[in-house]
């Protein structure tokens, strides 16, 4: 029976090639894109999945309460919290503070930069990591010890040679020993590194690490398997609330399976985070795959004529109702299938771009079980999905008067065809105008003005020497005239971080609880970022003259009283600083929202990051080299690395770039789907009305005429979906717009533009066909009666 | 083996009711070749349908050998059908995507029968239709004649009680026509009631009885020949129907 289905299937495919083509392409581009979509998904979801009791892991974020709202930190904790905590709330079994970093390595005549954590030894009891060489037990046990990854020994002491017990010297200074070297982690952790080296180092290095009063480091727990969640987090609560006897800090715990997924917080909760974009692009690949079958499902019933005499011929036979629906639902995932083996061609040309698109480096497993069985369901479900309406349509159809040649095409099968046909182009209206939406709203907030001159403005890590040798580094470079000005700071000018409140001030809104950032920077960074000063003067370039002198932003002047802040004096923690200057304010942190009042300080022993301006007419590649040299010379231990910011800032909207690019891509393949249905729907028509036409073009019609007779009826269904698609375009719009504070005004012309779009590639679509049939000579439709 | 006493059969189009079959009865023998006649419009067809269980009256009783099947759902009459009847329409409905083979082997396969007895009985059938040589073909590659030799033996190849044939000539020339009518008769004589719809009165005289038929309604019946019913068994088990024994 089922053999006898199969050929007849076959044979049909075979029979009706154009039909089955437009079919199969359509199913295959579908089922592409859903296995590409659900790859990514496996990737999100499985952040950090490789770890051993990935679900007894926390960090511990803070909510933190200024001026009135919560705040979330979430890698923000004081040194000692770590100990103290797995000493005193029951259920932690251990708890490991850490501080990410970057490294130079010099081992072996080679010299690398590579990023990594100090980390306290019980690190390697939260994550069970799989050494290669060396144990966990001991491993960070040794002050001057290191772990390595694999990928990073081989880098350094070749390939089979054991690392272990081997010398690194980390960051030209001392000499440290491997102890351990660990497989490399998967890209798709949150927080990987390449080595890892004991805390202590960190702590020798900055005391300050070991009182509370500072929150940086992150903190790792991992609880024991019979605790209790609930209890856990409510000890770290009221741990840490009776610590600091105040009730506007609690500290929390954040699973390792939401750090990828779910790490935005509005007003000290948990709102989401990329996970809204996974069940986005799920439901993305539904409709999809649901647009493909419809392609599918319309074809099956309009031309179901032919298929009308064989079903009656088979009732009359003996065959029941089921056996004909198991029959067309054989013959519908047969031809998902030969959808799917061209699918998976589709895939293996696509998924090297798709990777690019996405930065990631997803891989097809073509021997791994769960692919091929996640592509086997799609492409099973996608053909009961495609065939079901089609096979309970044909198999009821009564033999009777399929034999007696009576119309079998039923109205209300019309109709649903009709209805289909909207659907598919209300989805794909509704794709572009999303496509487009996204689009205009990361231009928006990518143009927003920052305050500051993103472009040329290069950021260097400070390493070694370059603090020691900032005078000589700026004036080698400003001779070349390649560099305009440069300067020190703390902190990168994109981010937040380094803030506190407690400030007082006389005047103004007294408000301690303020958040205020703080940006220790040398003389000339106004001038380097492009920050404008409104008022007052600059930091002059001896620092002993303006150590107790502040510029502060002119939101800060702002809270300190309505006329101007200059002279004023501000206290922090015992310190007074007056104000010499007001800055205008500048965005940073947040891309959408408004950022804290800065205080600036004219101070650059702790600087971080040294900040050039390169000339807007110099050449960039010997620019590069020019100051590559100089760093070469004056910090010869490390290697030059630098950054341009505004591919940081572009970096900044790793999320909206994605789906900004996969929305476009996706409305496009939304559109092309349905326009193959289309195509095979208009071609049918055009088919059947062979004879109409030629009678028409015999009476004297012309081929505009004849065109648009054709053209009409599938056009105006266009128009029904775009009467529907814009509302809905425009409620989704505007509800995923709500999630930025900074956003735009949804522009009623995107929406035109984009139903416009969809009405001209259908129309093109349907005349194509209708023109092929108008032109054809009627003698030749009419003799084949 | 049939009897139908006032069987009705109405149409309702958009507000015209047309009365197909207007209190009809009679009732046929098992083994008789019996022949229905009448004017384009009549009923016949519609007769045959509801006699092949493919469409159900409105009115009135059908017995199937001693079995009230009136009243039957699709699947029973499915399953009935497929035990019992075999078809000859005027336009062979064959399948196009089949081969000649795959046609005759269909009803085999809804009654369950077996991959190699399949084989079996097709060979047997198509050699005996003499259209063997042509089993790999496609209908559209037959000529009429070969195709309604197809139809009769994809018609009798799961041994029916009873062949249903309507016009079964139709659509063919005169020495295929006889062709046809001469496998039929064979069929009968091997012990199969025939009921076969014709405005041919040639092809009317191949049988035992006709009817005639008006609007629905019987008007005469010719007896041609003399018929004796013979007491084969028929495929009732304590009153109830099973599917019939194949060989
Ligand atoms: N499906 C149908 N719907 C409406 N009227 C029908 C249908 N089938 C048959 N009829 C009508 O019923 C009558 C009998 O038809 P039919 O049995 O096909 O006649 P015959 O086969 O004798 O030519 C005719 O008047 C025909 O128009
Ligand atoms: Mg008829």
């Amino acid at each position: 029976m089922f053999i006898n289905y199969l050929k007849i299937a076959l044979r049909n495919l075979w029979k009706n090639k154009g039909y089955s083509f437009l079919n199969i392409f359509g199913l295959a581009i579908g089922i592409c894109c859903a296995a590409l979509i659900f790859l990514w998904v496996e990737d999100e979801v499985n952040y950090n999945s490789n770890f051993a009791d990935s679900n007894l892991i926390y960090t511990i974020p803070s909510n933190q309460k200024y001026d009135g709202q919560w705040r979330t930190f979430t890698q923000a904790t004081p040194g000692p919290l770590a100990a103290e905590l797995k000493e005193s709330v029951p259920g932690i079994e251990h708890s490991a503070k850490t501080w990410q970093s970057d490294f130079l390595l010099n081992a072996n005549d080679k010299s690398v930069n590579k990023s990594g954590w100090y980390v306290d030894p019980e690190y390697l009891d939260i994550f069970k990591l799989e050494f290669v060489e060396g144990n966990a037990n001991n491993a960070l046990t040794d002050v001057k010890s290191i772990v390595i990854t694999q990928t990073l020994a081989n880098q350094i002491f070749g390939k089979n040679v054991p690392a272990l017990g081997q010398s690194i010297r980390l960051n030209d200074a001392e000499e440290f020993k491997v102890t351990g070297v660990v497989e490399d982690l998967p890209n798709n952790v949150t927080f990987g590194f390449e080595c890892l080296v004991p805390f202590r180092n960190f702590e020798l290095e900055n005391p300050w690490t070991k009182e509370y009063g500072a929150n940086f480091a992150t903190t790792f727990v991992k609880l024991s398997p019979t605790a209790n969640f609930e209890t856990v987090n409510q000890g770290v609560r009221d741990f840490v609330m009776d610590k600091f006897e105040e009730d506007d800090t609690v500290f929390f715990l954040h699973a390792m399976k939401d750090w990828r997924l779910r790490d935005n917080f509005e007003n000290g909760e948990q709102a989401g985070g990329r996970i809204q974009y996974v069940k986005l692009f799920i439901i993305i690949a539904l409709f999809i795959l649901l647009i493909a079958s419809i392609n599918f499902m319309n074809l099956a019933t309009a031309r179901s004529e032919k298929r009308a005499n064989e079903v009656g011929v088979r009732k009359a036979l003996g065959s029941d109702k089921r056996s004909l629906i198991y029959q067309f639902i054989t013959e519908s995932v047969m031809t998902t299938l030969i959808a799917g083996l061209l699918g998976v061609a589709l895939i293996a040309i696509l998924l090297p771009q798709f990777n690019m698109l996405i930065e990631k480096q997803l891989i097809m497993g073509w021997d791994d079980p769960l692919h091929l069985l996640g592509l086997f369901t799609i492409t099973l479900s996608l053909g009961i999905l495609a065939g079901l309406y089609p096979a309970f349509y044909l198999s009821s159809f009564n033999p009777v008067e399929v034999m007696k040649g009576m119309k079998t095409t039923s109205r209300s099968a019309n109709l649903i065809r009709k209805g289909l046909v909207i659907g598919q182009f209300v989805i794909s209206i509704v794709f572009i105008i999303s496509a487009f939406t996204v689009y205009e709203q990361i231009q928006y907030v990518k143009s927003r003005e920052l305050g500051y001159n993103k472009e040329n403005l290069l950021r260097i890590p400070v390493k070694g020497d370059i603090v020691k040798n900032f005078s000589p580094i700026k004036q080698d470079l400003l001779a070349t005239h390649t560099v305009n000005h440069m300067a020190l700071s703390n902190s990168k000018i994109l981010n937040a971080g380094n803030n506190g409140s407690g400030l007082t001030w006389k005047g103004g809104i007294d408000t301690e609880d303020i958040l205020i950032s703080y940006r220790y920077v040398s003389n000339g960074f106004f001038e380097t970022v492009g920050i404008t000063l409104k008022e007052g003067r600059n930091f002059s370039s001896t620092i002993a003259k303006d150590s107790s002198s502040a510029i502060i932003s002119e939101s800060f002047a702002k809270l300190m009283g309505d006329d101007s802040a200059i002279g004023k004096t501000i206290n922090r923690w015992g310190d007074s600083y007056t104000v010499t200057g007001v800055a205008e304010d500048y965005l940073y942190g947040d891309m959408y929202g408004t950022s804290d009042p800065v205080m600036f300080i004219n101070n650059h022993s702790e600087a971080r990051y040294l900040y050039m301006r390169v000339d807007s007419t110099a050449d960039l590649n010997a620019a590069i080299n020019q100051i590559e040299e100089t760093l070469a010379k004056y910090n010869p231990a490390f290697p030059p690395e630098y950054e341009f910011v505004d591919s940081s800032f572009n970096a900044k909207f790793q999320s909206e770039n994605l789906v900004g690019k996969l929305s476009q891509v996706f409305a496009l393949l939304a559109v092309i789907i349905s326009c193959l249905g289309l195509f095979g729907l208009s071609a049918y028509t055009a088919e059947q009305r062979k004879k109409e036409i030629g009678v028409r073009k015999v009476l004297g019609s012309s081929v505009v005429n004849i065109v648009k007779l054709l053209s009409a009826d599938f056009l105006k269904l266009v128009m029904i979906a775009m009467i529907i698609a814009i509302p809905a375009g425009y409620f989704l719009m505007n509800n995923w717009l709500q999630d930025f504070a900074y956003r735009i005004d949804i522009n009623y012309w995107t929406f035109f533009i984009a139903a416009a779009m969809a009405q001209v590639i259908a129309l093109a679509t349907v005349s194509f066909q209708a023109i092929k049939a108008a032109i054809a000579n009627p003698v030749t439709s009419l003799r084949t009666e | 083996m049939i009897k139908i006493t006032d069987l009705e059969k109405y149409y309702a189009t958009e507000e015209v009711r047309t009365i197909a079959l207007n209190k009809l009865s009679f009732s046929v023998k098992t083994g008789e070749f019996v022949a229905v006649m009448g004017p384009s419009g009549c009923g016949k067809s519609t007769l045959l349908n509801i006699l092949g269980l493919l469409d159900d009256p409105d009115g009135g009783s059908f017995m199937f050998n001693d079995i009230e099947v009136s009243g039957f759902n699709e699947r029973k009459r499915a399953e009935l059908r497929k035990h019992n009847i075999g078809f000859v329409f005027q336009s062979f409905n064959l399948i196009d995507e089949l081969t000649v083979f795959e046609n005759v082997e269909l009803p085999l396969i809804y009654t369950g029968v077996k991959s190699a007895e399949r084989k079996e009985r097709v060979d047997a059938v198509l050699e005996k239709m003499q259209i063997m040589h042509r089993r790999k073909h496609f209908p559209q590659q037959l000529s009429g004649g070969q195709q309604q030799r197809v139809a009769v033996a994809r018609a009798v190849v799961n041994n029916p009680k009873l062949i249903l044939a309507d016009e079964p000539t139709g659509n063919l020339d005169s020495s295929n026509g006889n062709e046809v009518m001469g496998l039929l008769t064979e069929l009968n004589e091997a012990g199969t009631t025939i009921i076969m719809v014709t405005h041919s009165e040639h092809d009317a005289k191949y049988s035992h009885r006709i009817i005639r038929m008006l609007d629905g309604q019987k008007v005469t019946e010719n007896i041609l020949a003399d018929f004796k019913s013979s007491e084969r068994p028929l495929t009732t088990e304590g009153g109830t129907l099973t599917p019939a024994e194949v060989k």
